[in-house]
């Protein structure tokens, strides 16, 4: 597809159908059916807007001049207008991520509008805000709508997990509210910093600027905007000194809420990683930087999954420890890694929705999540037990899988640069993976149940067993199992589907490695 | 000997908004402080966004009628800061009226308002 | 012009002063609705201050923002919370 030179229809959809959803279900509040449809008719519509747009720019202010030689006032009269301000960006990237986006959306907002009874509507349009924050984010090419877009997708983040309405949820929700409140502050910094010190907020035109200008003395202040940058990476992705507090929100949180807010964490990291890289990658010590924080949040995170007893904890530690994988390929910065670190992005949206999910359909046997007090629903849900192993064989990187193909790009380019250490790493976080689950999934799903209470208390009606609230599974759910699954078997078969929409990237930005 | 410029003052007052604003957001123990904390954080990344805009002895930014267009360029402060202040004060604002209903909600659940307290995590 | 500026000078001067007070008073009160007025105050000098950097359309939200709305806010949840900060 060619790129056009005005601006793109798709981009300005993309970001106002959400909004005018949100604001469309807030006034509906609670009646459930209206929501129901117009929120699946938006979410489907922002799908195939995807699928069907061209790739484009959208600019905000000095739009390309009719005649080139005009230059039009902005900072400096002396800059040609075009590259000059504020600019989204649609390519293949884009193309694939908020494609993916889109259709967790869509099984979300299914599953959402079914559960939910009550306050339906803001909650509905606060997942709607998520969507846009995150496709805001991935094709900004300007570092004012990426604060912006950081702030907005904080505070939804807030509202998605205080909703759940508990107090461990409340609580994660302020804790990662003043937390988004002092990294979204310090990405206000680094934006004026860059901004005073060259003069665009365009981030092609500041690396142009960076580039061929010399930085005398200057440069220092370029070091306290990366630590600003990666003060707000790591609030995206709970990287790791934040990661109990963002596994934290991750547990709270409704399991389909989880299931959006992960995918929107991924496209966050990858968005501010691919800026931090054009910026920053050649600075000295940035990407070594980058990387341990990357090594150490998949060590962490998955050891502490391994301490957990409830299938919903196990999933949140082990979210953030998979989104080290995602850094790790960003942080490298080779070609072969940046493919294997944005693949990973896509791949672990989807493997980790298909285990969200899944963990969404144990509550509705009505004896929670805990491995303690959930036994033997396989028996009552075999095709939801089959899910889940399926789900579990995609996170560890079992062969014909989504996760074993980026997993195994991500290996080679480690071992390629001459750091076997990393790659080690990234087998054990395989394996310790497929432990963490399998141990949850076993005792949930495989553990015979045990009659004994009732056969000790005679005494005690039987009905006093069969109090638990338990519900069918709706069939949009085993639905959208159904096709996430199929989806991860697809990309594990044939991963060329998605990897040649992310080489045009790879190669633009992708920087040798020198140790 | 370095001359002291209003845009040096300016820098230097952000710096210590900002220092301050930092500090009392980690170090105070009580969730109204860490939120008058965050609103002096945020007023002085709005200084220091105003400040790098600044333009030695330049004019407001408003076209006046009778000025030509490059010596309005030349010597107006710089437009793009300010849309970018605009937006953090509503954005520090929505930020501190959430801060606010959540630390009303967990006074109402836990009795307090120390976060030590109040932000402790759970045992699972 | 001259004067202008030089008077902008003593503005500053002035207002970096009372922004750094109001700033740590603000946060070492006892009282937590006394801060967020001294929190207010400490606004009303970022207001002049931004006037002083040539930005008056700012330096207007700011007045109204930062001494009507952002105390307004702090002092409902004071009001729904408590007052005075605890041991």
């Amino acid at each position: 597809m060619t790129e056009s030179i005005s601006n793109l229809w798709s981009i300005a959809l993309l970001v106002t159908i959400p909004i005018f959803a949100t604001i469309i279900v807030n006034l509906l509040f609670n009646r459930n059916r209206a929501i129901k449809y117009i929120s699946l008719i938006s979410a489907l519509s922002l799908v195939v807007i995807t699928i069907l747009s061209p790739y484009g720019f959208q600019w905000f202010t000095g739009q390309p001049a009719l005649n080139p030689n005009t230059l039009t006032f902005t900072f400096d009269a002396s800059i040609p207008a075009w590259r000059m301000a504020l600019e989204f960006y649609f390519g293949p990237l884009q193309q694939v991520l908020i494609f993916v986006m889109a259709l967790i959306l869509v099984l979300v907002i299914g599953i959402a509008t079914n559960g939910l009874t009550k306050n339906q509507g803001p909650y509905i349009g606060m997942i709607f805000l998520l969507f846009m924050s995150a496709a805001i984010i991935i094709m900004v090419n300007d570092l004012y709508h990426l604060w912006i877009a950081v702030e907005i997708g904080s505070l939804v983040v807030v509202g998605v997990v205080a909703a759940s309405g508990e107090g461990i949820g409340q609580k994660a929700a302020l804790k990662y509210a003043l937390f988004s409140a002092l990294s979204g502050a310090g990405l206000a910094i680094a934006l004026a910093l860059i901004l005073g010190l060259t003069g665009y907020s365009n981030i092609s035109d500041a690396i142009r600027y960076i580039q061929t200008t010399n930085l005398a003395g200057m440069s220092s202040i370029l070091y306290v905007a990366f630590g600003f940058f990666i003060l707000s990476w790591i609030y995206a992705g709970g990287l790791v000194p934040i990661h109990p507090l963002k596994s934290e929100v991750y547990g709270a949180a409704f399991p389909h809420g989880t299931a959006m807010l992960q995918a929107q964490s991924k496209l966050m990291l990858v968005a501010i990683g691919l800026v931090m890289l054009r910026l920053f990658g050649s600075l000295p010590f940035a990407r070594e930087v980058m990387l341990s924080i990357s090594v150490l949040t998949m060590m962490l995170g998955v050891v502490m999954a391994l301490l957990q007893t409830d299938l919903r904890w196990i999933l949140a530690y082990l979210i953030v420890s998979h989104s080290g994988l995602v850094t790790v390929g960003i942080s490298l910065g080779t070609y072969d890694a940046l493919v294997g670190g944005l693949f990973q992005a896509v791949n672990d949206v989807l493997y980790m929705s298909v285990l969200l999910l899944g963990c969404e359909a144990v509550y509705y046997f009505g004896k929670g999540t805990s491995t303690k007090t959930a036994v033997g629903i396989a028996k009552k849900a075999p095709w939801l037990a089959l899910a889940m192993v399926l789900g579990t064989f995609a996170a560890s990187g079992i062969p014909p899988f989504n996760g074993f193909q980026s997993k195994i790009i991500l290996i080679q380019s480690a071992l390629k640069v001459g750091l076997p250490e990393v790659a080690v790493v990234i087998l054990i976080l395989s394996v310790t993976t497929f432990i963490a689950l399998f141990r949850g999934i076993y005792s949930i799903f495989l553990k015979p149940a045990e009659t004994t209470p009732l056969a000790v208390s005679g005494s005690v009606p039987s009905e006093a067993q069969e109090d638990d609230k338990e519900t069918p599974i709706p069939r949009g759910l085993y639905l959208s199992l159904a096709i996430l699954v199929v989806i991860t078997l697809i990309l594990g078969v044939y991963p060329d589907l998605v990897i040649r929409f992310l080489t045009p990237v790879a190669q633009a930005v992708s920087i040798p490695w020198y140790p | 000997m370095i001359q002291v410029t209003i845009q040096l003052l300016a820098f230097f007052a952000a710096a210590v908004l900002v220092i301050i604003g930092i500090a009392g957001m980690l170090f105070l123990d009580n969730l109204i402080k860490k939120i008058i904390a965050f609103t002096l954080l945020s007023d002085g990344v709005n200084l220091l966004l105003v400040a790098v805009g600044y333009v030695e002895g330049g004019i407001v930014s408003i076209l006046l009628p009778g000025m030509s267009t490059s010596e309005f360029a030349s010597r107006a402060v710089l437009v793009f800061p300010v849309g970018i202040v605009l937006t953090n004060i509503v954005i520090g604002v929505s930020t501190t009226a959430i801060l606010v209903a959540l630390a009303i909600v967990l006074y109402r659940r836990y009795g307090t308002l120390k976060a030590s307290k109040v932000l402790k995590g759970e045992r699972r | 012009m001259i004067e202008l500026s030089a008077s902008f000078m003593v503005v500053a001067y002035v207002m970096v002063i009372g922004i750094t007070i109001g700033a740590v008073a603000a946060l070492l009160q006892k009282d937590l609705l006394r801060a967020a007025f001294i929190s207010g105050a400490e606004c009303i000098a970022l207001a002049f201050f931004f006037q002083a950097l040539l930005a008056p359309d700012i330096g207007l939200t700011q007045a109204i923002v930062g001494t009507v709305l952002l105390p307004g806010i702090i002092i409902l949840g004071i009001f729904k919370t408590r007052r005075t900060e605890e041991e």
